[in-house]
Protein backbone atom coordinates (compact mmCIF):
# COMPACT_ATOMS: atom_id res chain seq x y z
CA UNK A 1 0.00 0.00 0.00
CA UNK A 2 1.02 3.34 -0.89
CA UNK A 3 1.67 6.42 1.30
CA UNK A 4 1.17 10.03 1.14
CA UNK A 5 1.51 12.93 3.26
CA UNK A 6 -1.51 15.26 3.86
CA UNK A 7 -1.30 18.68 6.10
CA UNK A 8 -3.97 18.91 8.06
CA UNK A 9 -4.02 22.60 10.73
CA UNK A 10 -0.48 22.56 9.98
CA UNK A 11 0.19 18.76 10.88
CA UNK A 12 1.45 16.32 8.60
CA UNK A 13 -0.33 13.56 8.46
CA UNK A 14 0.79 10.14 6.88
CA UNK A 15 -2.02 7.88 5.02
CA UNK A 16 -3.44 6.05 2.52
CA UNK A 17 -4.93 7.28 -0.93
CA UNK A 18 -8.72 6.60 -1.39
CA UNK A 19 -9.42 7.21 2.15
CA UNK A 20 -11.52 10.01 2.51
CA UNK A 21 -10.58 13.23 4.32
CA UNK A 22 -13.16 13.00 7.06
CA UNK A 23 -11.59 9.13 7.33
CA UNK A 24 -7.78 10.81 8.11
CA UNK A 25 -9.27 13.92 10.03
CA UNK A 26 -11.33 11.22 12.43
CA UNK A 27 -8.35 8.43 12.27
CA UNK A 28 -6.30 11.29 13.89
CA UNK A 29 -8.30 13.51 16.54
CA UNK A 30 -9.24 15.69 14.25
CA UNK A 31 -12.67 16.74 15.21
CA UNK A 32 -14.58 18.00 12.18
CA UNK A 33 -18.91 18.17 12.77
CA UNK A 34 -21.07 15.67 10.36
CA UNK A 35 -24.79 14.98 10.59
CA UNK A 36 -25.49 13.03 7.70
CA UNK A 37 -22.62 11.10 7.81
CA UNK A 38 -23.33 7.63 9.26
CA UNK A 39 -20.30 4.83 9.44
CA UNK A 40 -21.26 1.62 7.42
CA UNK A 41 -23.54 3.21 4.93
CA UNK A 42 -22.56 5.30 1.86
CA UNK A 43 -21.40 9.00 2.09
CA UNK A 44 -23.37 11.86 0.25
CA UNK A 45 -22.48 14.86 1.28
CA UNK A 46 -26.24 16.42 2.25
CA UNK A 47 -25.02 18.24 5.13
CA UNK A 48 -22.99 20.54 3.91
CA UNK A 49 -21.39 20.90 7.99
CA UNK A 50 -18.25 18.75 7.03
CA UNK A 51 -17.01 21.50 4.54
CA UNK A 52 -13.13 22.19 4.89
CA UNK A 53 -10.87 24.47 3.26
CA UNK A 54 -8.20 22.67 0.95
CA UNK A 55 -5.10 25.15 -0.59
CA UNK A 56 -5.63 25.91 -4.16
CA UNK A 57 -9.46 25.00 -4.47
CA UNK A 58 -11.33 28.46 -3.88
CA UNK A 59 -14.51 26.45 -3.05
CA UNK A 60 -15.39 24.48 0.15
CA UNK A 61 -15.41 20.36 -0.53
CA UNK A 62 -17.47 18.04 1.73
CA UNK A 63 -14.94 16.41 3.68
CA UNK A 64 -17.15 12.83 3.90
CA UNK A 65 -17.02 12.96 -0.05
CA UNK A 66 -13.73 14.25 -0.92
CA UNK A 67 -10.71 11.47 -1.47
CA UNK A 68 -7.43 12.96 0.24
CA UNK A 69 -4.67 13.14 -2.48
CA UNK A 70 -1.10 13.69 -2.09
CA UNK A 71 0.36 17.21 -0.76
CA UNK A 72 -2.96 18.51 -0.03
CA UNK A 73 -3.62 20.97 2.03
CA UNK A 74 -6.25 20.87 4.56
CA UNK A 75 -7.60 23.49 6.92
CA UNK A 76 -10.45 22.33 9.40
CA UNK A 77 -10.56 25.41 11.76
CA UNK A 78 -10.95 28.52 10.20
CA UNK A 79 -13.18 31.45 11.03
CA UNK A 80 -14.54 31.05 7.35
CA UNK A 81 -16.01 27.49 8.28
CA UNK A 82 -16.68 28.10 11.47
CA UNK A 83 -19.02 30.76 10.20
CA UNK A 84 -20.49 28.08 8.00
CA UNK A 85 -20.93 25.70 10.09
CA UNK A 86 -22.76 28.19 12.36
CA UNK A 87 -24.93 29.20 8.97
CA UNK A 88 -26.26 25.62 8.36
CA UNK A 89 -27.20 24.77 12.34
CA UNK A 90 -29.06 27.47 12.56
CA UNK A 91 -30.64 26.50 9.17
CA UNK A 92 -31.75 23.13 10.37
CA UNK A 93 -33.23 24.56 13.43
CA UNK A 94 -35.47 26.94 11.43
CA UNK A 95 -36.51 24.24 8.46
CA UNK A 96 -38.43 22.38 10.66
CA UNK A 97 -40.34 22.49 13.86
CA UNK A 98 -37.87 21.35 16.40
CA UNK A 99 -38.61 21.96 20.02
CA UNK A 100 -36.46 20.02 22.15
CA UNK A 101 -38.17 20.60 25.61
CA UNK A 102 -40.83 18.06 24.12
CA UNK A 103 -38.77 15.77 22.38
CA UNK A 104 -38.13 12.08 23.13
CA UNK A 105 -34.38 12.84 22.20
CA UNK A 106 -33.62 15.72 24.54
CA UNK A 107 -30.52 15.00 25.75
CA UNK A 108 -29.59 12.64 23.54
CA UNK A 109 -29.93 13.86 19.84
CA UNK A 110 -26.87 14.99 17.90
CA UNK A 111 -28.77 18.07 16.10
CA UNK A 112 -28.96 19.07 19.75
CA UNK A 113 -24.67 18.64 20.52
CA UNK A 114 -24.19 20.42 17.50
CA UNK A 115 -26.23 23.42 18.29
CA UNK A 116 -23.82 23.21 21.61
CA UNK A 117 -21.03 22.78 19.71
CA UNK A 118 -21.05 25.06 17.12
CA UNK A 119 -22.15 28.06 20.30
CA UNK A 120 -25.49 28.37 18.82
CA UNK A 121 -27.09 31.11 20.84
CA UNK A 122 -29.96 32.78 18.97
CA UNK A 123 -31.04 32.07 15.50
CA UNK A 124 -30.79 34.71 12.56
CA UNK A 125 -33.29 33.26 10.02
CA UNK A 126 -37.17 33.51 10.52
CA UNK A 127 -38.47 30.05 11.04
CA UNK A 128 -40.49 28.38 8.31
CA UNK A 129 -42.86 26.53 10.76
CA UNK A 130 -44.00 23.91 8.17
CA UNK A 131 -46.74 21.90 8.40
CA UNK A 132 -45.86 18.45 9.24
CA UNK A 133 -47.06 15.03 10.00
CA UNK A 134 -46.67 12.94 12.96
CA UNK A 135 -47.24 9.09 11.47
CA UNK A 136 -47.46 6.50 14.31
CA UNK A 137 -49.25 3.98 11.99
CA UNK A 138 -46.63 1.34 12.44
CA UNK A 139 -47.05 -0.63 15.47
CA UNK A 140 -44.05 -0.18 16.98
CA UNK A 141 -42.29 3.16 15.53
CA UNK A 142 -43.04 6.61 15.17
CA UNK A 143 -41.59 8.83 12.63
CA UNK A 144 -42.22 12.76 13.10
CA UNK A 145 -41.66 15.05 10.20
CA UNK A 146 -41.33 17.70 11.95
CA UNK A 147 -38.06 16.89 13.50
CA UNK A 148 -36.24 15.50 10.43
CA UNK A 149 -33.15 16.85 9.39
CA UNK A 150 -33.61 15.56 5.92
CA UNK A 151 -30.01 13.84 6.53
CA UNK A 152 -31.46 10.49 4.60
CA UNK A 153 -29.60 7.88 7.00
CA UNK A 154 -32.41 6.24 7.01
CA UNK A 155 -33.18 5.45 3.34
CA UNK A 156 -29.46 4.93 3.19
CA UNK A 157 -29.74 1.71 6.18
CA UNK A 158 -33.23 0.93 4.67
CA UNK A 159 -31.49 0.39 1.18
CA UNK A 160 -27.83 -0.88 1.94
CA UNK A 161 -28.30 -2.36 5.30
CA UNK A 162 -31.96 -4.51 5.55
CA UNK A 163 -32.04 -3.78 1.48
CA UNK A 164 -35.77 -2.99 1.99
CA UNK A 165 -35.33 0.36 0.73
CA UNK A 166 -39.07 1.12 2.55
CA UNK A 167 -37.37 4.56 2.82
CA UNK A 168 -36.97 7.68 -0.32
CA UNK A 169 -37.30 11.10 -0.27
CA UNK A 170 -40.23 12.85 -2.28
CA UNK A 171 -40.76 16.48 -3.43
CA UNK A 172 -37.85 19.03 -3.91
CA UNK A 173 -37.03 22.09 -1.78
CA UNK A 174 -38.80 22.99 1.06
CA UNK A 175 -41.43 20.38 0.11
CA UNK A 176 -39.10 17.43 0.85
CA UNK A 177 -40.17 14.27 2.85
CA UNK A 178 -39.08 11.28 3.79
CA UNK A 179 -41.48 8.92 2.78
CA UNK A 180 -42.51 5.26 3.22
CA UNK A 181 -43.70 2.98 -0.44
CA UNK A 182 -46.16 5.58 -2.34
CA UNK A 183 -46.31 8.14 0.22
CA UNK A 184 -48.65 5.78 2.83
CA UNK A 185 -48.57 5.22 6.24
CA UNK A 186 -45.30 3.59 7.70
CA UNK A 187 -47.45 0.90 8.76
CA UNK A 188 -49.50 -0.23 5.60
CA UNK A 189 -46.11 0.04 3.95
CA UNK A 190 -45.09 -3.66 2.22
CA UNK A 191 -41.53 -3.29 2.23
CA UNK A 192 -40.88 -2.77 5.71
CA UNK A 193 -39.19 -5.38 7.87
CA UNK A 194 -39.56 -3.77 11.05
CA UNK A 195 -36.17 -4.12 11.57
CA UNK A 196 -35.68 -0.49 13.36
CA UNK A 197 -32.64 0.26 12.00
CA UNK A 198 -33.69 3.42 10.80
CA UNK A 199 -34.84 4.36 14.48
CA UNK A 200 -31.09 4.07 15.19
CA UNK A 201 -29.53 5.98 12.23
CA UNK A 202 -31.63 8.79 12.87
CA UNK A 203 -29.94 11.27 14.62
CA UNK A 204 -32.89 13.40 16.17
CA UNK A 205 -35.98 12.53 17.69
CA UNK A 206 -37.83 12.04 14.05
CA UNK A 207 -37.88 8.58 14.52
CA UNK A 208 -38.31 6.31 17.63
CA UNK A 209 -40.11 3.45 19.15
CA UNK A 210 -43.22 3.43 20.98
CA UNK A 211 -42.46 2.50 24.35
CA UNK A 212 -39.96 5.38 25.05
CA UNK A 213 -41.00 8.39 27.43
CA UNK A 214 -39.63 11.89 26.75
CA UNK A 215 -35.85 12.22 26.97
CA UNK A 216 -35.49 8.13 27.18
CA UNK A 217 -34.34 7.60 23.83
CA UNK A 218 -31.30 5.67 23.75
CA UNK A 219 -29.84 5.74 20.23
CA UNK A 220 -27.17 3.77 19.26
CA UNK A 221 -26.09 4.94 15.53
CA UNK A 222 -23.13 2.66 16.23
CA UNK A 223 -24.62 -0.50 15.67
CA UNK A 224 -25.08 0.23 12.25
CA UNK A 225 -21.51 -0.07 11.61
CA UNK A 226 -20.75 -2.88 13.75
CA UNK A 227 -23.01 -4.67 11.62
CA UNK A 228 -21.92 -4.13 8.42
CA UNK A 229 -18.39 -4.78 9.85
CA UNK A 230 -19.71 -8.51 11.76
CA UNK A 231 -21.18 -9.58 8.03
CA UNK A 232 -18.07 -9.32 6.46
CA UNK A 233 -15.78 -11.31 8.45
CA UNK A 234 -15.56 -14.60 7.55
CA UNK A 235 -16.30 -17.74 10.23
CA UNK B 1 -54.30 -7.14 3.89
CA UNK B 2 -53.85 -3.35 4.66
CA UNK B 3 -54.37 -0.68 2.11
CA UNK B 4 -50.60 -0.85 0.99
CA UNK B 5 -50.73 -3.86 0.24
CA UNK B 6 -53.91 -3.40 -2.23
CA UNK B 7 -52.40 -1.00 -4.34
CA UNK B 8 -49.73 -2.69 -4.51
CA UNK B 9 -51.26 -6.46 -5.89
CA UNK B 10 -54.05 -4.88 -7.94
CA UNK B 11 -53.26 -6.01 -11.87
CA UNK B 12 -53.90 -3.48 -14.06
CA UNK B 13 -57.09 -4.39 -16.71
CA UNK B 14 -54.95 -6.55 -19.30
CA UNK B 15 -57.65 -5.44 -22.34
CA UNK B 16 -56.76 -1.56 -21.53
CA UNK B 17 -55.21 -0.49 -24.72
CA UNK B 18 -52.90 1.94 -22.08
CA UNK B 19 -51.76 -0.97 -20.34
CA UNK B 20 -51.00 -2.86 -24.04
CA UNK B 21 -49.02 0.12 -24.86
CA UNK B 22 -47.42 0.21 -21.19
CA UNK B 23 -46.42 -3.08 -21.45
CA UNK B 24 -44.76 -2.87 -24.68
CA UNK B 25 -42.65 -0.39 -23.95
CA UNK B 26 -41.55 -2.05 -20.64
CA UNK B 27 -40.71 -5.29 -22.67
CA UNK B 28 -38.93 -3.31 -24.92
CA UNK B 29 -36.76 -1.46 -21.96
CA UNK B 30 -35.61 -5.14 -21.14
CA UNK B 31 -37.71 -4.63 -17.45
CA UNK B 32 -34.57 -2.80 -17.22
CA UNK B 33 -34.93 -0.95 -13.60
CA UNK B 34 -33.11 2.00 -14.64
CA UNK B 35 -35.09 2.61 -17.92
CA UNK B 36 -37.75 4.17 -15.15
CA UNK B 37 -37.91 7.48 -16.54
CA UNK B 38 -38.56 6.67 -19.68
CA UNK B 39 -41.26 4.19 -18.98
CA UNK B 40 -43.09 6.99 -16.97
CA UNK B 41 -43.09 9.47 -19.66
CA UNK B 42 -44.75 6.44 -21.91
CA UNK B 43 -47.07 6.14 -18.97
CA UNK B 44 -47.78 9.81 -18.13
CA UNK B 45 -48.28 10.49 -22.30
CA UNK B 46 -51.01 7.45 -22.47
CA UNK B 47 -52.84 7.96 -19.14
CA UNK B 48 -52.54 11.94 -19.04
CA UNK B 49 -51.15 11.32 -15.53
CA UNK B 50 -49.62 8.57 -13.32
CA UNK B 51 -52.33 6.87 -10.91
CA UNK B 52 -51.09 4.89 -8.46
CA UNK B 53 -52.23 1.60 -9.67
CA UNK B 54 -49.79 2.29 -12.60
CA UNK B 55 -46.68 3.22 -10.34
CA UNK B 56 -47.11 0.06 -8.66
CA UNK B 57 -47.78 -1.79 -11.81
CA UNK B 58 -44.31 -0.74 -13.34
CA UNK B 59 -42.47 -0.93 -10.06
CA UNK B 60 -43.60 -4.49 -9.75
CA UNK B 61 -42.59 -5.08 -13.49
CA UNK B 62 -39.19 -3.38 -13.18
CA UNK B 63 -38.50 -4.54 -9.52
CA UNK B 64 -38.02 -1.40 -8.16
CA UNK B 65 -38.85 -0.27 -4.36
CA UNK B 66 -42.13 1.90 -4.14
CA UNK B 67 -41.00 4.79 -2.65
CA UNK B 68 -37.99 4.67 -5.36
CA UNK B 69 -40.82 5.05 -8.04
CA UNK B 70 -42.91 7.75 -6.16
CA UNK B 71 -39.66 9.67 -5.29
CA UNK B 72 -38.57 10.10 -9.08
CA UNK B 73 -42.21 10.80 -9.76
CA UNK B 74 -42.45 13.49 -7.50
CA UNK B 75 -38.92 15.22 -8.67
CA UNK B 76 -39.73 15.81 -12.00
CA UNK B 77 -42.76 18.48 -12.74
CA UNK B 78 -43.12 16.60 -16.13
CA UNK B 79 -44.45 13.75 -14.03
CA UNK B 80 -47.98 14.43 -12.03
CA UNK B 81 -49.67 12.38 -9.54
CA UNK B 82 -53.48 14.03 -10.36
CA UNK B 83 -55.17 13.81 -13.83
CA UNK B 84 -54.47 17.58 -15.26
CA UNK B 85 -57.91 16.93 -17.47
CA UNK B 86 -59.11 15.52 -20.29
CA UNK B 87 -58.27 18.85 -22.39
CA UNK B 88 -55.84 21.47 -21.30
CA UNK B 89 -55.36 24.99 -21.70
CA UNK B 90 -51.69 26.55 -21.40
CA UNK B 91 -51.70 30.18 -20.97
CA UNK B 92 -48.26 31.32 -21.39
CA UNK B 93 -47.06 34.14 -18.79
CA UNK B 94 -43.99 35.23 -19.96
CA UNK B 95 -43.11 38.60 -20.54
CA UNK B 96 -44.21 39.39 -24.28
CA UNK B 97 -47.33 37.45 -23.12
CA UNK B 98 -47.81 39.28 -20.47
CA UNK B 99 -47.50 42.87 -21.65
CA UNK B 100 -50.07 41.62 -24.66
CA UNK B 101 -52.49 40.95 -21.80
CA UNK B 102 -52.13 36.89 -20.55
CA UNK B 103 -53.40 38.09 -17.35
CA UNK B 104 -56.72 39.41 -19.00
CA UNK B 105 -57.04 35.53 -20.79
CA UNK B 106 -56.62 34.10 -17.19
CA UNK B 107 -59.51 36.29 -16.02
CA UNK B 108 -61.36 35.59 -18.24
CA UNK B 109 -61.30 32.25 -18.20
CA UNK B 110 -61.51 32.48 -14.46
CA UNK B 111 -64.81 34.18 -15.25
CA UNK B 112 -65.92 31.69 -17.25
CA UNK B 113 -65.09 28.24 -15.90
CA UNK B 114 -64.18 29.58 -12.05
CA UNK B 115 -60.60 27.90 -12.96
CA UNK B 116 -57.70 29.26 -11.41
CA UNK B 117 -53.92 27.92 -12.82
CA UNK B 118 -53.53 24.64 -11.60
CA UNK B 119 -57.33 23.70 -11.49
CA UNK B 120 -59.16 20.98 -12.91
CA UNK B 121 -62.84 21.71 -13.63
CA UNK B 122 -65.26 19.30 -11.89
CA UNK B 123 -65.96 17.04 -14.49
CA UNK B 124 -62.30 16.37 -15.02
CA UNK B 125 -63.02 18.06 -18.76
CA UNK B 126 -60.76 21.00 -18.65
CA UNK B 127 -57.60 21.67 -17.16
CA UNK B 128 -56.10 25.26 -16.77
CA UNK B 129 -51.99 25.70 -16.40
CA UNK B 130 -49.65 28.73 -16.98
CA UNK B 131 -45.82 28.50 -18.44
CA UNK B 132 -43.37 30.94 -17.50
CA UNK B 133 -42.67 30.87 -21.54
CA UNK B 134 -43.49 28.64 -24.51
CA UNK B 135 -40.60 30.36 -26.54
CA UNK B 136 -43.17 31.42 -28.96
CA UNK B 137 -43.30 35.63 -27.98
CA UNK B 138 -43.49 36.57 -31.78
CA UNK B 139 -46.83 34.67 -31.15
CA UNK B 140 -47.69 36.80 -27.62
CA UNK B 141 -50.08 36.25 -26.34
CA UNK B 142 -49.91 32.75 -26.58
CA UNK B 143 -52.31 29.94 -25.53
CA UNK B 144 -51.69 26.40 -25.95
CA UNK B 145 -54.99 24.27 -26.29
CA UNK B 146 -54.50 20.43 -25.85
CA UNK B 147 -50.79 20.81 -27.92
CA UNK B 148 -52.31 23.26 -30.60
CA UNK B 149 -50.69 26.64 -30.04
CA UNK B 150 -53.26 29.63 -30.41
CA UNK B 151 -50.71 32.81 -31.47
CA UNK B 152 -51.72 36.80 -31.37
CA UNK B 153 -54.88 35.50 -29.21
CA UNK B 154 -57.59 37.14 -27.72
CA UNK B 155 -59.82 36.70 -24.69
CA UNK B 156 -63.15 35.49 -26.78
CA UNK B 157 -61.19 33.35 -28.85
CA UNK B 158 -60.10 31.79 -26.40
CA UNK B 159 -63.14 30.57 -24.47
CA UNK B 160 -64.67 30.09 -28.32
CA UNK B 161 -61.96 27.19 -28.82
CA UNK B 162 -61.87 25.73 -25.34
CA UNK B 163 -66.13 25.33 -25.69
CA UNK B 164 -65.52 23.67 -29.13
CA UNK B 165 -62.83 21.19 -27.66
CA UNK B 166 -65.27 20.59 -24.62
CA UNK B 167 -67.95 20.23 -26.68
CA UNK B 168 -70.46 22.83 -24.64
CA UNK B 169 -71.73 26.24 -25.03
Amino acid sequence: MTTITIQVNGKQLATEPDKTILEVCRANDIEILTMCHLKGVMDVGACRLCLVEIEGINKLLSACTTKVAANMVIRTDTERIKKYQRITTELFFAERNHVCSVCVANGKCELQQLGYKVGMDHIRYPFLYPKCELDSSHAWYVIDHNRCIMCTRCVRVCNEVEGAHNWDVMNRGTQVRVISDFNSPWGESVTCTSCGKCVHACPTGAIWPKAIVQGQLEKKPGIINELVEKRKMKL
Amino acid sequence: MNAGFTTLSTELPKTDPRVKLLNARIKKEHYRPDALIEILHTAQNAYGYLPLPVLAHIARSLNLPPSRVYSTVTFYHFFSLKSKGEHTCLVCTGTACYVKGAQKILDEIERQFNLQPGQVSADNQLGVAVARCIGACGLAPAVVIDDEVQGKTEPAAVIEKIHSKTGKP
